[in-house]
């Protein structure tokens, strides 16, 4: 850990302490995360491992670069690209103002991001804000894979517990354990709304019951109708019929209206009805201004 | 993980050179034959097999911590660290990565007691000396030496791609199926990429069942020399099982079979610092593209 002079702390993960350092000889700065390995009973903790082995396939734009893994006496430190700051602490520091263009811009590159993953049979599992990495070209990465995982062939069961509460689709809370790519893509559509808003949260809510509230009363509340096999999942529990009495206009005021198109083909109930990372780049709302190079 | 293939650290860094593979295993060549060293490799194999099929694993989580096993020792002797360590090492790693539930420690360790005992008596004598304290310390140095290449591809799923193209997934998959596992006792998981090691045994495959694949073969443009290559070494393996009985022949072979010194404790021993050192010497040799540090 010679080559690297550490600069100061900028996170503090679940596994381990996030620092911003310098590579003595090439001067580049790079963010360092340490695993610490407890004389605890899982070895290299999961979350690690799977994070290390996704990124070391995941080379895009998009998506974090994990540049090394160096491993000393008891200790393994990830060394990733550096990144100015999470797209959390970009909100803070807006004083709620976005930019319409940035906020297209962000929302393109989060969703090429989770395309390229796709298309490599990886979901993410844990979007957030605090989870997209910002630098200081306005290029936007997606970050922790610690709750990412491959799939592909069958897999029985995915654990339940993924997705921090605000950003987890309703499939999730009622304890689907069969999810697809279609997870991500709901976490994309309330990061897009907050995007929108300036970082005023869609769905922010106290518990699983609460946050499925605040999801039924803007979208109302799904059926066996909408959603085949509803009452079948696993915590399903009915809710009260909600009316929708609230227009996406007044959710997200200053998104133009193919971006509420956009945001209400995201954010639909039933999974297999949301619209794909790759489906939703097609979508005119980026057809108006090109939003970049691919 | 079914992305691209060509882009993965698997093609990148772990399809191996056979030559290459012949340079790095002259230490443990001055000790055995070439095909005592396949009889070990066959051995441990087996092991890993025994002990996922024990603790219920999918085949994939199987291949891949046998795997594991074959590229640790590719780049390192066998005295580095000894392999019934190594193997439940690569089969505890395995499953995290393969995400197969949580594997329960005391399990891993008595599983390991139990098959050491019952199913290769004939292969070791005495108590199986290892606690999952070894096993995590191990876990280290194996995830350093694959430099954390752990995504794997494997030739399962083009073979049943294959399968369906041709219209033939009840004959010849099952026979293939098994082939592809039989290419775990052998070099080919390291020396050739998945698609054309399904390929081979697919073609064994209807060797076998006397079924004419050879138009759909045909329209595929592939390297034909090298589905070969594979083709023979599975037939030499089966040629050699037909006069092979592991119980009788395996034990001379593990007595020559160079090994750790046992008087250290494995934290302390000299012959991980050889691991540390050939590793170091691998990563000279090979710049990763992704450097940059
Ligand atoms: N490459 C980076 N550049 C800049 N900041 C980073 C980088 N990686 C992580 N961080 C900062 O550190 C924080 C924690 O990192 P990360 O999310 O990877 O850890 P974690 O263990 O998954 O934490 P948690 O589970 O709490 O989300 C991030 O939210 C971010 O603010
Ligand atoms: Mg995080």
């Amino acid at each position: 850990m010679q080559k690297y002079e550490k600069l100061e702390k900028i996170g503090e993960g679940t596994y381990g302490t996030v620092f911003k350092a310098k590579n003595r000889e090439t001067l580049e700065i790079v963010a360092l995360k340490r695993v610490r390995l407890d004389d605890d009973d899982e070895g290299v903790p999961s979350s690690a491992l799977r994070e290390i082995c996704l990124l070391k396939e995941l080379k895009h734009k998009n998506v974090v670069r994990l540049h090394d893994v160096v491993h000393s006496e008891r200790k393994l430190t990830l060394v990733f690209e550096y990144c100015d700051q999470d797209l959390k602490k970009y909100f803070d520091a807006c004083n709620g103002e976005i930019d319409a263009d940035v906020v297209k811009s962000l929302m393109c590159q989060l969703l090429r991001g989770i395309a390229f993953c796709h298309s490599n049979n990886v979901l993410h599992r844990d979007l957030k804000p605090q989870n997209l990495l910002i630098n200081k070209n306005g290029e936007l990465k997606l970050a922790d894979f610690g709750l990412a995982r491959a799939f592909g062939f069958p897999v029985r069961f995915y654990s339940a517990e993924v997705v921090t509460l605000w950003y987890r689709p309703p499939d999730v809370l009622f304890g689907a354990k069969m999810y697809s790519t279609s997870i991500d893509m709901w976490s994309a559509g309330c990061i897009f709304a907050e995007l929108a808003n300036a970082g005023r949260p869609l769905f922010p809510g106290n518990d699983d019951d609460d946050q499925l509230k605040r999801i039924f009363k803007l979208l109302g509340t799904p059926t066996e109708d909408s959603w085949p096999s509803l009452t079948q999942l696993p915590n399903y529990r009915p809710f009260p019929m909600y009316h929708v009495n609230t227009t996406w206009q007044q959710v997200v005021p200053k998104l133009n209206s193919k971006g509420r198109d956009l945001l209400q083909k995201l954010l639909v109930c039933y999974p297999p009805d949301r619209l794909s990372a790759e489906d939703s780049l097609q979508h005119p709302y980026f057809g108006d201004s090109s939003p970049g190079p691919k | 993980m079914a992305g691209n293939f060509w882009a993965s650290s698997h093609y990148q860094q772990w399809v191996i050179d056979r030559q290459d593979l012949c340079r790095e295993r002259q230490h443990d060549m001055k000790h055995l034959t070439e095909e005592e060293y396949q009889k070990v490799m066959i051995l441990f194999a087996n092991v890993i097999q025994a002990l996922g099929e024990h603790l219920k694993f999918r085949q994939q989580v199987i291949a891949t911590a046998t795997v594991y096993f074959k590229r640790f020792y590719a780049r390192n002797s066998l005295k580095c660290i000894d392999p019934w360590l190594m193997a439940p090492t690569c089969v505890f790693l395995a499953s995290k990565v393969e995400e197969y539930g949580v594997l329960s420690n005391n399990r891993l360790i008595t599983t390991c007691q139990n098959i050491v005992k019952n199913k290769f008596g004939h292969a070791f004598s005495g108590e199986y000396p290892y606690r999952i304290q070894h096993v995590m310390e191990c876990e280290f140095y194996l995830l350093e030496m694959m430099d954390c290449c752990l995504i794997m591809y494997h030739p399962y799923r083009p073979l049943t791609k294959f399968c369906a193209d041709i219209g033939s997934e009840m004959e010849l998959l099952p026979v293939a199926w098994r082939m592809i596992n039989d290419s775990l006792r052998t070099d080919i998981p390291l020396l050739y990429p998945p698609y054309l090691i399904a390929l081979a045994c697919l073609h064994l495959a209807s060797i076998v069942k006397q079924k004419d694949i050879k138009t759909w073969c045909a329209e595929l443009s592939v390297d034909n020399d090298k589905v070969m290559e594979i083709t023979k070494t599975m037939v030499s393996l089966y040629e050699m099982w037909k006069i092979y009985d592991e119980k009788k022949e395996i034990q001379p072979i593990l007595t020559k079979m160079p090994k750790p010194s046992p008087s250290r404790p494995p934290s302390e021993t000299p012959t991980m610092q050889d691991a540390n050192s050939q590793q170091q010497q691998q990563q000279q040799n090979q710049q990763l593209p992704s450097g940059g540090v």
